[in-house]
């Protein structure tokens, strides 16, 4: 049977991955292709995550809802609450020059972080919400990690080739223009602050919906799940090492730091115990060294922006900026 | 490409590191904050785990005479890496019951996404929160530390009988201290107390002066820190003698660390109680403090004693199930209601042989008796502690 658990741990990862690489792509609408340092996944991400279960979980005593809908109504609320939560964060901070921003949005998760863990009758505190349905959860183990691994790969591929399609439009060359020269774009007419807090929503909008994804495939929802390590800056490393301005980027970001992670530590308890122990440690060192390493001798990432999609051979203006480094 | 050929590489070698597991021996998975929020509180979790298993081996080991082993896993106290922790424990290694996850969101999400499909019991030393009883766990999930519910009710109803009638509450914004405040304070104001000042604070703050300004102006000289004493709650209760807003200062398990004794002084500290769960039978406790010290270990560290039973006790449940992970669940029930010989920390041998003859044994905890009710929670035996030179002692039993 030892097949069955390197299949169950291998589709396990394959569902983080899924929903770690909405999150990335949902980030790298914002930064990758718009430039807008959103330090605050965590918050949207919580926005979904709640919201998907307020709607979905059967009625409870103590708290709003559970109004007991169904699993895709929960999570097209996700989407739509956590981009209504970003209307109006970034409508008064995306005024605010990138670093400043990142400053705000961070403030912002923490904002939405403590309201969950506080406001008793939305959330239910700090005990956060059980019996979130899984879909096909009532299959066995192995079936129902495979239903779920469907889904979440079906979702994955929906938002990916929408965003893709997106950004082949003149509206993701437009996005580009804004971010690599505003002045240059609002000389030519574009609503610049329009632009950016559609990039901002939209982008807002999948990090809810793979908040939702997460909280059905645990079943739970508590605020312990909402730490900006594990949910903001961790995708930051996923997109910054896979390659900002690159959804295959993204995505491949969010798969290596993934396994590297989680195999790290099969690797690690081959060790003695005493040291085993210790080593789990060095697992958030070794992740710091890989960005580390990533931005001092790749920059771009592993897949680069690509460059060549426009039809403009124009070497004064697309260049020089690695997408990486932040200005 | 480099970067991920290196890492290729490293999954690569995570695969071959996989391919030769040991198939001999036993394994049960100790799954821990190793990172994270409680980092200062899961090694000696860890350590008193693994002093079960040390001693379950050195007493000629389990079943047929295999190695027990445990495995260690970082559910860095929240669901991400504790369902990875556990996906990996379960299904990896091959781990036949689970001690942990430590916190309560990670021992939700870990518990529905993976061990409860996968049919594998799990005893949790520390995660208290409520919600954890209405899982719906197919007789799966355990813990060998009482609910929050129960603390919280017996510190209340203590105070009182103690002739405190008015308190100001002040606790940590998790589930382990907003589930203690709320048990607390409804049988406090239910039994005739007054609560004077009731706030969250969250934790790693460098001040909470204002916090404590604001507690003590309800009037009351007594403050309950729901909190952790070697985290917020040490600040808080400093600077709330530093300032001499209060009193009287009543902390709950939590609190009962010996961080505060270091840094504050025995000699500041005379007004200061912890509750705190005890084994009924001081026997039992006795035995598990010897052998703890013996290692090295501190026995009134926090969770130690209850991480120590809930390895000893799947222990007794996989040798009772004759190693089939199935049975564990059941067998865990079985090893411990309270009827059969009764059986010590430490008594692997003796233990063994009553299972080999198939004779009823009922482990008496470290922490408690351990007679799981339906929904595989413990009832609580606390007692009041007091600062007395470098440990704690007790002052009265807690009804």
């Amino acid at each position: 049977m030892e097949w069955l658990g390197f299949v169950n741990y291998a589709v396990f990862m394959a569902i983080f991955i899924g929903i770690y690489a909405l999150l990335a792509l949902g980030l790298n609408i914002q930064w990758g292709y718009t430039g807008l340092f959103n330090a605050g996944i965590a918050g949207f991400f919580a926005v979904g995550a709640y919201t998907s279960a307020i709607l979905t979980t059967p009625f409870v005593e103590g708290r709003v809802g559970g109004f007991g809908l169904p699993v895709p109504v929960g999570w097209l609320g996700a989407m739509v609450a956590a981009g209504l939560i970003a209307w109006p964060i970034g409508k008064i901070c995306l005024r605010l020059r990138s670093d400043y921003l990142a400053i705000a949005t961070i403030g912002v998760a923490e904002i939405i972080r403590l309201v969950v863990k506080s406001e008793g009758w939305l959330t239910n505190a700090a005990r956060g919400i059980t019996n979130i349905p899984r879909p096909f959860g009532d299959l066995a183990y192995t079936m129902s990690q495979l239903a779920y691994l469907a889904i979440v790969l079906g979702v994955l591929l929906a938002a990916y080739l929408l965003v893709e399609r997106q950004f082949a439009s003149p509206w993701g060359r437009m996005m580009r223009a804004i971010r690599d020269n505003e002045d240059a774009a609002r000389a030519m007419g574009k609503d610049v602050p329009y632009r950016r807090l559609e990039a901002f929503i939209f982008g807002s909008a999948l990090m809810g919906l793979g908040g939702a994804l997460f909280a059905h495939f645990n079943r739970t929802i508590t605020p312990e799940a909402i730490d900006p390590m594990v949910a903001t800056f961790l995708v930051w490393i996923m997109l910054i090492l896979g390659g900002s301005g690159n959804n295959r980027g993204a995505i491949l970001g969010v798969a290596v730091v993934w396994i590297i992670w989680s195999m790290s530590e099969i690797v690690t308890d081959r060790l003695p115990h005493e040291y085993a122990v210790k080593a789990k440690y060095l697992r958030v060192f070794l992740i710091g060294l890989m960005l580390q390493v990533v931005l001092r001798f790749r920059p771009e990432g592993l897949l680069p922006e690509p460059q060549k999609r426009t039809h403009r051979p124009d070497p004064a203006t697309s260049g020089a900026r690695p997408p990486a480094a932040s200005d | 490409m480099r970067t991920f050929r290196i890492a290729a590489a490293a999954a690569l070698l995570g695969a071959t590191a996989l391919a030769a597991p040991a198939h001999a021996d036993v394994k049960i998975g100790l799954l821990g904050g190793v990172s994270g929020p409680i980092a200062a509180m899961a090694p000696a979790m860890i350590d008193s785990a693994n002093l079960a298993i040390k001693q379950v081996n050195d007493a000629g080991g389990i079943l047929g005479g295999e190695k027990l082993v445990g495995v260690v896993g970082d559910s860095a106290c929240n669901p991400q890496n504790a369902t990875d922790a556990a996906t990996k424990a379960v299904n990896i290694e091959g781990v036949v019951a689970i001690v942990g996850p430590h916190c309560s969101g990670a021992v939700l999400a870990a518990a529905n996404s993976v061990t409860i499909p996968a049919g594998i019991a799990i005893v949790t030393p520390s995660g208290t929160s409520p919600e954890i009883t209405s899982l719906q766990d197919n007789d799966t999930v355990f813990r060998t530390v009482p609910s929050d519910d129960y603390q919280g009710r017996a510190l209340a109803r203590t105070l009182l009988e103690r002739g405190t009638k008015k308190v100001a509450v002040a606790y940590l914004n998790n589930d382990y201290g907003k589930g203690l405040a709320e048990s607390f304070r409804a049988e406090f104001e239910e039994k005739g107390g007054e609560i004077a000042g009731f706030a969250a604070h969250e934790g790693e703050k460098a001040s909470y002066r204002s916090n404590l300004a604001e507690l003590a102006s309800g009037g009351a000289d007594t403050l309950v820190i729901l909190d952790y004493g070697d985290g917020s709650g040490l600040t808080m209760l400093r600077q709330a003698l530093e300032n001499g807003f209060f009193e009287n200062f009543i902390g709950a398990d939590g609190m009962k660390s010996d961080a505060p004794i270091k840094e504050l002084g025995a000699e500041n500290l005379e007004t200061f109680l912890a509750s705190a769960p005890v084994g009924e039978k001081s026997t039992s406790l006795d035995a598990f403090s010897k052998a703890f010290s013996d290692v090295g270990g501190d026995p009134s560290a926090i969770f130690v004693t209850t991480s120590y039973d809930a390895a000893f006790m799947l222990a007794l449940a996989i040798e009772k199930a004759g190693g089939d992970k199935a049975k564990v669940a059941a067998s865990l029930r079985e090893i411990s209601n309270g009827e059969g010989e009764p059986i010590l920390p430490g008594e692997w041998a003796k233990a063994k042989e009553l299972i080999a003859a198939g004779k009823a044994i009922d482990y008496k905890g470290a922490a408690g008796d351990h007679n799981f009710d339906e929904a595989g929670d413990v009832p609580g035996a606390y007692a009041l502690f007091k600062v007395s030179g470098t440990g704690f002692e007790v002052v009265s039993e807690m009804k």
